[in-house]
């Protein structure tokens, strides 16, 4: 495709490209990335396409693949349009009657609808599912349409109409006049204003700046951002462009986690896409911008996810934090003016500049505004992203598009904001998703991760799974941080088994707030949040822990007891064989027992026994 | 001519040479702010957080380390407030705690109030100060030691835990080394860790001294700006 | 391993020290682990010190010291993992395997490593075997895919004695 020396030219090709799409019959969609392939997605592709070919109907069907629509529980998909039809499950089996019945004869094979969990219902069409309904898909709509590798897709859509406006009439700083007024904030966890962090990059004066996206996503139970990257990298491209121009960078970097290999692919084909039509490099569409972008990928590290660890990482050094008297606006990047902004903050700028400040600030309360992804999972029906406009309440999120508790357990929280964040009960459901409301609770928004808890987990362990995390994660470089952390761990894993005191449930509030005060980075400051958030809202299972020497939820190994009861033992054998440590012992179809000095507790033989004889206590 | 800015510190103006650490500015001052990590010559890299104060604006404080805060002109910093005291304290207990074979650590620890340690103890034979390395990569720009590893797992140690020829042999890692002093009491062994408290500034602690210098003699080879002029 | 394997990475990134990360990406997934003798070269030929280098390969989870087994699986133990029970899978490996995550067995034929989230938390719990994700596992189809792998093998060996 020749280069675009200009906007006519771009949307020339967009007509060009809408035109062809017209032509087309009948396209089946089906979602390829991350969580669809490990759901066997590819294999699906290969049946349908097989079949189209065998039954001689493929030159009139087209085969979309696309990137993640959200609905991961569900995977693999298929849609048809037009119709709107939706199959869920779908396996390669189904394929020869899916492409005979459905694609040939438009007939409905019933046993591959969706079905609500809730209410049992059955669902044809993607609209009116409960799940997608509830929600309010700004960003997550487009990757319905575009193929991740196809610039011409994105085109199509309406892609890089923003960047043109941008470049033929809106100046750098009204552009940042727009951010301010949208309400933008930051979605990678911090929520500063993102208009203002622009306006501080541009005053300085500097003419080495750089524009980076942080896609380093890390917290454990996140993957908002590896959705948006993966399955439409042209919408982050367009806004770090648009960045660029408001702030006067030339060179922008894209640092995906290592642990993200298909969007780290998808990234650097869509750079060379964009590079090919000379939407980067010098003179963009003709105008005076000149500008390109680099994909780097880390190497392992959360704590690279933090703004100055990841600018040190990108300059090819080992990852630890810097203080941040000195904000990176003014010495980031090679202790240049860098501005840092997370994916999802990156993709609401094109639209934002093509529908207004004004479109944008309409959503969500006064102070978070447009809409948020969260990655909603644990122990809920439907798990998978959703794009809620801010202000829905969680209550809403969990129950309403989340569908309530997974197996019957009654919901007993939910932790937001990764390792960063905290853990909210049953009782603070009905607040409003907002950064500040959330801060004032204990947690706070985080990047989106949203995990739902049930009775069956236990708060303290759940601490201590933080802790973990952060001991592992943790850069090393500063006392609080490296010696605080475990200290904690220490004292946590003492009340985990057994052997914790009512002083130390003091010293671990006092300590958790030095950690929070005297940590040199964000993460030593606010990974005391699980434990100070856990102690003020579960308290009891604290107490119960130290003063009863018992765990509520029956999962902290040295607090409980494995039995197998006599009455509903069949002697068959199952766990005896599960347990990996030959903790059970038994003669076939009698009763068998645990040998309580070799059992580790580790729970497999209770997942495994189909009579549930294991009792724990 | 040199470049000046003014800030108070504790209620007292410090003029300070534009470009230096508050750190730099009240230890020249006489002001103590306690330090571990710091040495005159070398780069602050804000790792022990026992400098810490607090930085007035914006009508809150933050707390942050004063070695790696650039003194301003018209900065409000306040050293030894209740907040930093406590917080202090419980930094230093923590090190003293986990490293008590130092005499520096042991020193520290009672210059900021550490009466007892309520951790169990632990024998760390390093407090990864860093002064070992930046000895080695800024001053004889050997490159021979660095922070090898992340969080828990993070140690002081040669590429692939050998000597390596470009090792000067300079011989400064040890001597400036905080652990190569032991305590007052000797060297403490497994089990029998304790908090020493002979330092002779817990005779000079009076609560009327607020932020003045001590003369504390934190350990040998160790001390600060203030102690040597 | 002759260093002429990894002068293909080091093309067009010679004397540029912020690629380290790039290149050692490269080294590890061409050699399986970062050779003591890749480090020297790569060292020397980004201007880069060795201490660094050796440093940077430390820190970050993807380099490994040491090769890694034929079989790698990799748990993933996110917190929608856990909280959907990664720790009987790590339970499972560990009591099967008799190796801690991070080590390779004595056979040289599995490889065990956690992972701290891949982003595919509703599909939770996660194993990767050699880069294809597996998902919903449980402890039993693990066991049984260790055993398969075992088998296997026992299999290939009998054919070739």
């Amino acid at each position: 495709m020749p280069k675009l020396n200009h906007c006519s030219d771009l949307e020339a090709l967009r007509q060009k490209l809408q035109e062809d799409r017209k032509c087309i019959q009948s396209t089946i969609i089906i979602p390829n990335g991350t969580c669809c392939q490990a759901s066997n997605s590819p294999a699906v592709i290969n049946a349908i396409r097989k079949e189209l070919a065998r039954q001689g109907i493929d030159k009139n069907v087209q085969v979309h693949l696309t990137g993640c629509h959200g609905f991961c529980e569900q995977e693999p998909m298929i849609l048809f349009e037009p119709g709107n039809l939706i199959y869920c499950h779908v396996t390669p089996e189904d394929a020869k009657e899916i492409v005979a019945r459905t694609v040939k004869n438009g007939e409905i094979i019933d046993r591959l609808l969706y079905t609500d969990p809730v209410s049992g219902k059955k669902f044809r069409t993607e609209t009116e599912i409960p799940f997608y309904q509830a929600q309010d898909r700004q960003l997550l709509a487009y990757n319905k349409w575009v193929d991740p590798c196809s610039i011409e897709d994105y085109i199509a859509v309406g892609g890089y109409k923003a960047l043109a406006k941008t470049l033929t009439g809106i100046a750098p700083k009204t552009v940042i006049e727009e951010i301010k007024s949208s309400g933008l904030r930051g979605r990678g966890g911090g929520g500063f204003p993102t208009g203002r962090k622009w306006a501080e990059a541009r005053s300085v004066p500097e003419d080495e700046k750089y524009v980076v996206c942080n896609a380093d996503e890390g917290d454990p139970g996140a993957y908002m951002d590896r959705c948006v990257l993966e399955s439409n990298p042209h919408l982050v491209i367009e806004g770090m462009m648009i960045g660029a121009w408001a702030v006067g960078a030339r060179q922008g970097y894209i640092y995906v986690r290592n642990e993200y290999p298909l969007a780290v692919q998808h990234a650097r084909l869509a750079v060379k896409r964009a590079r090919e039509l000379g939407l980067l490099g010098e003179n963009i569409l003709g105008s005076p911008f000149s500008f390109d972008v680099d994909v780097a990928r880390g190497g392992g590290a959360f704590v690279c996810g933090e703004s100055t660890a990841l600018m040190t990482s990108l300059e090819g050094k080992v990852g630890e934090p810097r203080p941040k008297d000195i904000h990176t606006v003014k010495e980031g990047l090679w202790n240049k003016p860098s501005v840092l902004n997370n994916v999802e903050t990156w993709a609401n700028v094109p639209s934002i500049i093509v529908n207004g400040s004004g479109w944008f600030a309409s959503k969500g309360t006064k102070g978070s505004k447009g809409t948020k992804i969260f990655a909603l999972t644990g122990q809920v029906k439907n798990t998978g992203l959703v794009e809620i406009a801010m202000g829905t309440t969680l209550h809403d999120i969990i129950f309403k598009i989340g569908g309530g508790p997974k197996n019957g357990k009654a919901i007993k929280a939910v932790q937001t904001g990764g390792p960063s964040g905290g853990c909210l009960p049953v009782s603070k459901f009905d607040i409003p998703v907002d950064f500040d409301t959330l801060y004032e609770t204990g947690s706070m928004m985080g990047s989106g991760g949203m995990v739902v808890m049930d009775e069956g987990t236990c708060m303290v362990d759940v601490a201590k799974y933080f802790l973990k995390f952060l001991q592992d994660e943790s850069c090393g470089k500063c006392v609080p941080c490296r010696v605080g952390v475990d200290r904690m761990l220490e004292i946590v894993t003492d009340i985990t088994e057994g052997r914790g005191s009512r002083e130390q449930i003091s010293l671990l509030q006092e300590l958790a707030e030095t950690v929070a005060e005297t940590s040199l980075c964000g993460l030593g400051k606010t990974a005391s949040n699980p434990v100070l958030s856990t102690m003020r809202y579960f308290a009891d299972e604290y107490a119960a822990h130290v003063d009863e020497k018992r765990c509520p939820a029956g999962v902290c190994k040295e607090l409980i007891h494995y039995d197998i009861l006599a009455e509903k033992c069949t002697g068959c054998g199952v766990c005896l064989r599960s347990c990996p440590y030959d903790a059970i012992k038994g003669v076939k179809k009698k009763v068998h027992a645990i040998e309580e000095q070799i059992c580790l507790k580790c729970g497999i033989c209770v997942t495994e026994c189909k009579y549930d004889a294991i009792a724990v206590g | 001519m040199m470049q000046t800015v003014t800030l108070k510190i504790d209620g007292t103006p410090v003029r300070a040479t534009k470009g230096s650490s508050v750190l730099d500015a009240a230890l020249e001052c006489g002001i103590c702010i306690p330090h571990l990590c710091h040495v005159p010559s070398l780069k602050d890299t804000g790792a022990c957080r026992i400098c810490i104060v607090e930085n007035v604006r914006n009508g809150g404080s933050s707390v942050t380390a004063s070695c790696t805060l650039t003194a301003q002109e018209g900065m409000v910093i306040r050293t030894n407030t209740e907040k930093i005291r406590k917080l202090r304290h419980n930094i230093a207990e923590m090190l003293v705690a986990q490293a008590p074979n130092s005499k520096a650590v042991q020193d520290v620890a009672v210059r900021c109030g550490v009466k007892e340690v309520r951790y169990p103890f632990r024998n760390d034979n390093c407090i990864q100060c860093g002064r070992c390395v930046r000895y080695c990569t800024e001053m004889w720009r050997a490159n021979a030691l660095g922070f090898v590893g992340r969080g828990k797992n993070r140690r002081v140690e040669f590429p692939f835990a050998t000597r390596p020829e470009f090792c000067k042999n300079c011989g400064s890692c040890t001597l400036y080394c905080p652990m190569s002093v032991t305590p007052c009491g000797g060297p403490m062994k497994r089990g029998e860790e304790s908090l020493c408290g002979k330092c002779e500034s817990q005779t000079v602690m009076t609560p009327g001294m607020i932020g003045a210098c001590v003369r504390c003699d934190l350990g040998k080879g160790f001390q600060c700006t203030r102690h040597v002029l | 391993m002759s260093m002429t394997t990894i002068d293909p990475i080091l093309e067009g990134r010679r004397s540029q020290p912020s690629q380290l990360i790039e290149v050692l990406q490269d080294v590890q997934e061409i050699c399986g682990y970062i050779p003591q003798d890749a480090m020297k070269t790569v060292a020397k030929e980004l201007g880069v010190p060795l201490m660094e280098v050796y440093r940077v390969v430390n820190f970050y989870k993807a380099f490994t010291l040491k090769p890694r087994g034929k079989n790698v699986f990799t748990i993933c133990t996110g917190t929608a993992c856990h909280v959907r029970g990664s720790d009987l899978l790590i339970d499972q490996v560990k009591g099967q395997l008799k190796v801690e995550p991070g080590d390779t067995t004595k056979d040289g034929l599995f490889t065990v490593e956690s992972v701290n989230c891949l982003g595919a938390c509703a599909l939770a719990p996660i194993v990767v075997q050699n880069g294809s994700y597996l998902d919903h596992m449980t402890p039993a189809k693990l066991r049984k895919i260790i055993e398969k792998t075992r088998e296997t093998k026992k299999k290939k060996e009998a054919l070739n004695a």
